[in-house]
C-alpha cells in the first residue's frame, strides 16, 4: 500500500470516527446516534412550500376513528394554526 | 396550551397527529420510560393503532385543541413536510402565512405567538413560565404535540 493511500485511508477513518462521536454527542449516545440516522433523517424534509403558497388540502380522520374532514373546511374565515406531531 | 387560551376566540388551532417519532421499534429513547411517563407505542401500522395512540394522548392531558389524525398514506405529513414536528399558519385565504422549521431543534412557538401577537395584541400573564412555548412541557414526555398549560 503506498503511502498516499495509507495516509487517505487513516484520514477517512478519522473523520468518520470524529463524525459518529460528534453525532452521538448531539444525539445523546451512540446509541440514539444511530437511530437519528436509521430513523429520523430519512423522515424529516424541508419540504417545498413556502409563505404564500396555498396550503395543501389533505383529508384528515376524527378521533372516533370514523369521520372524515378536509383541512380546507377548517379554514373559515379566520388564521388556522396548524401543529404537527406525535406522542413520543 | 397558552398559546391557544390566549388567542383561541380569534385564531382557529388544529392538531395533527403524524407517524411517531420515537416508537419502541424505531429510535426509542430513554426519556419515553423514565418514572410515570411510560410513553412506549411501536410504530402504528394500522389507522386504528394511530386512532388509539392520538386518543390515549389527548385523554393523558385533557387536550382541548381540535383534532386530527393523518391517514396511513402520510398525506398531512407529506404535504407539509411536517415529521417529527412542526408549525404552520395559515392565514384567512387559505395561504401559508407562516411555516415553522421541523422540530425538535427547530420547531418555535414563540414564532407563533410572535405572528398572533402582532396581528392581535400581545397577551401578557403574571407568570409566565410557559409563554411563547407551546412545547415547553414536552420534552418532561417526549410528546412531540404540546401540553396543555395545566398538564
Amino acid at each position: 500500500m503506498s503511502r498516499w493511500l495509507l495516509w487517505t485511508t487513516v484520514s477517512i477513518g478519522v473523520l468518520l470516527v470524529l463524525g459518529f462521536a460528534g453525532l452521538s454527542l448531539m444525539a445523546g449516545s451512540p446509541k440514539d446516534a444511530i437511530g437519528m440516522v436509521r430513523f429520523a433523517l430519512p423522515h424529516m424534509h424541508v419540504g417545498t412550500l413556502k409563505a404564500g403558497d396555498t396550503a395543501p388540502d389533505v383529508r384528515l380522520v376524527a378521533l372516533d376513528g370514523k369521520t372524515r374532514f378536509h383541512l380546507r373546511e377548517r379554514t373559515s374565515g379566520r388564521p388556522l394554526v396548524l401543529i404537527f406531531g406525535s406522542f413520543t | 396550551m397558552q398559546i391557544y387560551n390566549d388567542y383561541k376566540d380569534r385564531v382557529d388551532f388544529l392538531t395533527i397527529y403524524i407517524r411517531e417519532a420515537h416508537p419502541t421499534d424505531e429510535w426509542r429513547m430513554k426519556s419515553n420510560e423514565k418514572d410515570k411517563d411510560d410513553v412506549c407505542y411501536v410504530q402504528p401500522k394500522t389507522l386504528e393503532q394511530r386512532i388509539v395512540i392520538a386518543n390515549d394522548f389527548t385523554k393523558r392531558f385533557k387536550f382541548p385543541l381540535p383534532f386530527g389524525v393523518d391517514e396511513m398514506n402520510d398525506a398531512a405529513n407529506n404535504a407539509y413536510a411536517a415529521w417529527p414536528e412542526r408549525l404552520y399558519i395559515l392565514d384567512e385565504s387559505g395561504r401559508i402565512s407562516y411555516k415553522g422549521g421541523n422540530g425538535p431543534f427547530k420547531y418555535d412557538p414563540k414564532e407563533v405567538r410572535t405572528w398572533l401577537a402582532q396581528r392581535y395584541g400581545d397577551v401578557k400573564h403574571a407568570e409566565t413560565p410557559q409563554n411563547g412555548r407551546l412545547g415547553s412541557q414536552l420534552h418532561k414526555t417526549r410528546a412531540t404535540l404540546p401540553l396543555p398549560a395545566s398538564a
